[in-house]
Parts: structure tokens; sequence; C-alpha cells
């Protein structure tokens, strides 16, 4: 039986949890103050649907920021951004 | 975009002239280390026109005998530019910049363990149709994970050269020098305008990664290498806080053990150079200028270089080995708690170095408030420059025993000195925030490389650009100073029936009289006043006025002696942490203010940075000096 976890957003993921980026969303509160297009800056770094990510680990305290893996390159991100990135879990970490 | 025409004009090349070419990489990426192995000493660190990011520009001769010139291009994860170092380098390569002419090639310089990343950049530039060579950095790493590179086939792929480099290794940049020569001469090529990077969106240049990815390489999955390990320590939620604490003040201790050999065999040559000529020249003003005024003013400054040295070693190393990325992400909730980013953290710890790197630094931070907060308080974090007042003044008043067995206690004030840098400057942090009126969040997006060991040659390289630095300050500013103060200090000279010695009678001394009045609540006395005036063009300098005043101030045997037992005997206790409380704040560096002064382009921001914290300055110094009154110090 093949069970297909829910989509959720990659600041949900548990540490040492996978994923697949999805989408990323464009909407008006990633727009910041300075004009820095949050989404299109996400998928310079490698945020780009299709790719793999993995949670590494999450700040103290309050589990912010993150310190996410995507490809074999590791960002820092807030929450908040993190919330921008729609992702499909997989069940099982390889 | 509206310069379009200007582009098309750059883009054609009147051959014959030296070959240009451009070094354009991802941040991290070793692009650095490569320069430094190509162009070895023979570079030029210069700022680009206008702004205040370094341009790194170098010489060097390609194996068949092309003289070639090498500019090196901030870090950039694209060309669509969200940082100001982004922009730059798109300009650059744009043809945008005035004075600096488009390059007539591109070495794109990749980490091997990480193209999935790295290779966007380059199929980005690629569309710019400039001649290009990829160097495929790393690569030692890359084998030792495992990971297979087809070059041949990537290159087939990219449709232009591939060569393997190990920048960090002896000989690791051979293949690179001999595909330059294969490239040269230059074609004269038409380059497009930067608009046709943007003809294909990041998805679609994405997917052409992937596809050329599954070509070349194996593309082992990296789970669980050595760097992933190392976090798990480094970034626990209880020991990563720990490790960089123990860190921090290990570095602290250490600017002061390591640093007493050194400094005592500056100290001794100078006091020989002193006596050599006190005992072959005759009496005078020429004597009096050369023995007090140049060589005690600049020797007693000129002995703290082994500090600063020591202290950029660890700054210089935190940084090339991957730490200071960790540091910042430990601290993102902490500087979150004052409005700040985690990335404010690295212009921050520069600023423990000098301030002026530290705000040029915190271009790189993409928010402008966040950057202007980050300016603003650079200041406060203890730079190297406060470290000679400090030295002089802990060593001169507080006992050199240890507390709970092993600590120094002189250390141990050192940190608290420090320490009370950094509280007060998120202080302040805090009170600008709310005052801008704080709006939305802030991201952060902060790569964590991966960790690699901190690279001599390179460490080398960067500390020789320091010691020339400081010396240089040494030699102008700072000798300028010595010599003015000499003159203010001499003339006029005492009265016959003086009772005060000569320099009370002189122009120096009729000013610092006049401060004292000012001073005098917080403990100051006219010989501090009078080193304070040359101290606001540079810290560091007060040290030197001090040893002025007090060599000028004192008979014969006294000059033989050291600037330390002499304060020590003449101030009290309550007047020594006064004036280390100053010096926390007081804003006396005018480099600082001049460079704040250019990076927010008017005078509103320096005039407020020098006018906070003189406010500041003078109300700790007041609450030191009473308190410690107080407790009988």
């Amino acid at each position: 039986m093949t069970l297909v976890p829910p989509l959720m957003t990659l600041d949900a993921l548990a540490v040492g949890q996978s994923g697949t980026v999805l989408h990323i969303t464009p909407h008006t509160a990633g727009q910041t103050e300075d004009g820095v297009d949050l989404a299109r800056r996400l998928m310079e770094l490698g945020f780009v649907p299709g790719e793999r990510i993995r949670m590494l680990k999450r700040g103290i305290p309050g589990g912010d920021p993150l310190a996410i893996k995507v490809g074999n390159a590791t960002f820092a991100l807030r929450r908040f951004e993190a919330a921008l990135i729609t992702i499909q879990p997989l069940l099982q970490p390889e | 975009m509206g310069a379009v025409e200007t582009i098309v004009d750059a883009g054609v090349h009147k051959p014959p002239h030296q070959p240009q070419i451009a070094l354009l990489g991802n941040p991290n990426c070793g692009k650095t280390a490569l320069f430094n192995r190509l162009t070895g000493a023979r570079q030029k660190v210069a700022n680009y026109a206008g702004v205040t990011i370094e341009r790194k520009e170098g010489h060097f001769t390609s194996p068949a005998g092309t003289p070639v010139r090498l500019l090196d291009l901030p870090g950039a994860y694209s060309l669509s530019a969200t940082t100001p170092d982004e922009a730059i380098t798109r300009d650059v390569v744009g043809g945008l910049r005035r004075g600096d002419p488009r390059p007539d090639a591109i070495i794109c310089v990749v980490d091997a363990t990480n193209l999935r990343l790295n290779l966007r950049l380059v199929l980005e530039v690629k569309r710019l149709g400039l001649p290009m060579l990829l160097a495929l950095n790393m690569t030692d790493v890359a084998r030792k994970r495992g990971m297979l590179i087809d070059t041949a086939r990537l290159s087939q792929e990219l449709g232009m050269p591939v060569v393997e480099t190990v920048a960090v290794q002896h000989d690791g940049e051979k293949a690179l020098l001999n595909a330059i020569d294969a490239m040269l001469p230059l074609p004269v090529v038409e380059a497009k305008p930067l608009a046709a990077i943007d003809a294909v969106s990041v998805e679609e240049t994405q997917r052409e990664v992937r596809r050329i990815l599954a070509a070349v390489s194996n593309d082992s999955s990296d789970t669980g290498n050595l760097t992933e390990k190392i976090d798990d320590v480094v970034l626990h939620p209880v020991f990563g806080p720990l490790i960089l604490a123990v860190l921090m003040f290990l570095i602290f201790q250490a600017v002061f053990a390591w640093a007493a050999t050194p400094m005592e065999m500056i100290t001794d040559g100078v006091g020989h150079l002193g006596a050599l000529l006190t005992a072959n020249m005759p009496d005078g003003h020429l004597k009096s200028l050369l023995v007090e005024g140049i060589i005690g003013g600049v020797g007693s400054v000129l002995v703290f270089l082994p500090q600063i040295l020591i202290l950029f070693f660890f700054i210089l190393s935190l940084e090339d080995c991957g730490y200071l990325p960790r540091a910042a992400f430990l601290l993102d909730r902490l500087m979150g708690g004052v409005g700040l980013s985690g990335r404010a953290f690295i212009p921050l710890l520069s600023s423990f170095a000098c301030a002026i790197p530290g705000v040029m630094a915190a271009r790189t931070i993409q928010n402008p408030r966040d950057r202007l907060v980050t300016i603003m308080i650079a200041p406060l974090m203890t730079c190297s420059a406060r470290l000679p007042v400090y030295a002089l003044i802990i060593a001169a008043f507080i006992p050199q025993r240890q507390v709970w067995g092993y600590l120094s206690l002189q250390g141990l004030v050192l940190f608290v000195l420090y320490f009370a840098g950094i509280i007060s400057a998120m202080a302040v942090a805090w009170v600008m925030k709310r005052g801008m009126g704080v709006r939305g969040n802030q991201p952060l997006m902060l790569e964590l490389p991966a960790y690699h060991w901190p690279h001599l040659r390179n460490l080398a390289v960067s500390l020789w650009e320091r010691a020339k630095i400081f010396l240089t300050r040494v030699g102008t500013i700072i000798l300028s100073l010595m010599i003015i103060l000499w003159f203010l200090s001499t003339f006029p000279g005492a009265p016959d029936n003086a009772i005060h010695p000569p320099i009370y009678y002189s122009l120096a001394g009729i000013l610092g009289r006049g401060l004292e009045v000012i001073f005098a609540p917080i403990g100051f006395n006219w010989q501090i006043c009078i080193a304070l005036v040359p101290g606001m063009a540079a810290r560091e300098v007060a040290v030197g006025a001090l040893g002025t005043v007090y060599a000028l101030s004192q008979t014969g045997d006294a000059l033989a002696t050291t600037l330390e037992p002499l304060i020590a005997h003449s101030w009290s206790m309550a007047t020594a942490l006064s004036l280390l409380a100053w010096y926390v704040f007081a804003p006396q560096c005018l480099s600082t203010l001049s460079v704040v002064k250019r990076e927010t382009g008017g005078w509103r921001y320096p005039l407020l940075m020098a006018g906070y914290m003189f406010a500041l300055a003078y109300a700790a110094s007041f609450i030191t000096y009473r308190v410690a009154l107080m407790l009988g110090a």
C-alpha cells in the first residue's frame, strides 16, 4: 500500500526528514520592503521545483532559523522564508 | 534597462591589448584562493569606483609568456543581483561600469562538489556570449567523496573548455594556466546585453543543469559527510553556543598570552634605539623631537602589531574554514531579538578587528534598514585600535593573577570590556529599530559552506595585507599626529619660574587644561585630556600621546621607564576604570566616521553616530567613576 503524505511547507518538516520542492509561493508577503523578490531569490539559491531537500538542523530557541540541505549546498533560512516553499515530504528518509 | 547602447559599445574590443580576464563564481567556491594562486603577491586591493566593495586585481604571465590582467569579481549566486556585491559583478560582466572595461574572457569557477547550484550561474553567463573557461575547483574533495565528473562530456555539454583545479594545492592551477594559453589570442566578440540572461527562467535553467548533471556525473547523494557530522556538534542546541562562547573567550586570552613575547621584543628594540640616540645626539629640540616625539610616540603604537595580527589570524581562520556562517546561524535568534539578522554578525565580527571593514561588509546585508543599523553599531564592537589603550590600562591597574585557578584576571577584564561593547550595541540596535518602526520579516538566506582546513598561504597573504595597513597607518597618520603633538606639547616653553613640567605651559597643556573642566567630573586629569585630542584621529594614538605627554612631563630618569608604571603611579583606579568605560563608547576615529559618511551618502548618520557615542561615553564614564569612588577605588 502506498501512502502519499500530504503536501506541506518546508518550515514544518522535522529534522532529518527529506522532501522534494514542488512550488515556491510568490505571494505579496514574499516581497520584502526593499523590493527583494524572495521567491526568485530562493530559486536562485537552488530551491527550484523538483530539487530534493533535507532538514538538517533547527536553531534555538524556537526552532528558528533552519539549516536546510538542497542539492549539495546547505542554507540557513528563517521560518517565514521556508514557509514559502511547498514540498512533498518523503515518508522514509533514505 | 536603459544602458543597452553602452553595452554594445563596450562589447567591441580593439586588439592588441593586454587581455583582461575576470574570475566569476558563486560565493564559497574557492575563487579567491584560485586568484591568490594565480597572481600570488602581484595583486592590488582597492575599491570599485564610488562604492566600498573590495576590488581585487592582479597580474600573471601565462606559460607561453602572455601577460594577463585578472579581476576577482565579488561572489554571486545569480546575475539578477539581489545584493550590492552581485550588482557589481553583473555590471562589470555587462560592461556597465565606468572605469572597468568589460572583460575579454571569463573564467567561471565552480565548486565541483556542488555543481547543482554552481552550474546555473555558468549557464546564465554563457548567454552573454563572451569567451569562457570553466575551472572545476575542489576536485580533490569531490573525488574523496566518490563523486565522478566526466570533464570531457561536461566541456561538450557546456560548449567551453573545462579544467580541473585545486586552488589550495601547489600546482593546482597548472591545467588552468595551460587552458588559458590555449584560449589566447582571445577572439573579438560582440557580447550580448545582460537582458539575454533573463530570456530563460530560473526553472528552465535548473532543468538544463539537471540534464547536464545526469549526463556527466554519478551525482551520488551526498548524505552524512564530514561537514554534516561536524555541524551535528557545532550547530547543536546546547554544545553549539557553548563552543562559540569558549572559542571567543580563547581568542581573547590568546591575544594577550601569545603576544607577550613579540611585544617585549618591540619594546626593547624601541628602547635601545631611543637610548642610542639619547647617548649620541646633542641636547636640543631635534633630539627631543626624535626621541620623545617620534620614537617614543610611534613605538608605543607599533608594539600592538602582534596583538592585532593574532586577532586577525583568528578571524581570518574562522572565516576561511567556514565557521563564521555557523556562528551567524547560532546567533540569528539573538540578533533577531533586536531586529537584526544573523547576517549582521559577520560585519560586526569584522568590526572587532576594525570598524572600517565592518562598515563595508555591511553591504552584504540586503535590507537597507538592517544595513544602516549594523553600520551604526559597528563602532561599538571593540576594534583592535582600542586594544592598545585597554592593554595599557589593564596592565597598569589590574593585578596579574589567576582567578578560579586558571583564568587570567587581566584577560577576564578584557572580556568584560568586549562584552560591554556587544551588549550596548544590541541595546542601540533595538532602540534604533524601534525608532524606525520595524516592518515585516527580514530574510536570512545564508549559505553554510562545507568545512575545510584554513589555507595557510591565503592566511599569510591576508595577514600581510593587515600588517601593511597597520604599518602604513603608523607611518602616516600616526607619525604626523605624533609630530604635531610634539610641537603642541613643546611650544611655548615653560617660564623661568615654572613649578609644573614644561608641557603644562604649552599649547597642548592649555588645551588639555581647558578640556579638563568638561572631563573632570568623569575623573580625567589634564594629561588624559591632552591625549584625547590627537586620539580623535585614531584611538591608538592616545597611547602614543600619553607616552609623549608623560615623557615630557617627567625628568631624565623617568623617560627611560615605560609608561605603564608611570600611569599606575599617577592615576587613581577610578580614573583608569572611567577611561576604560570611555573607550568602550567614544567615537574616536575620524576614518570610521568618514567611511560611514561615504556608505550612507551624507553627514546625517556620521553626525548622529558621533553624537550618540559621545553621549554614551560620557554617561558610562560618569557612572563608572562615581561608582568606583563610592566603592573606595
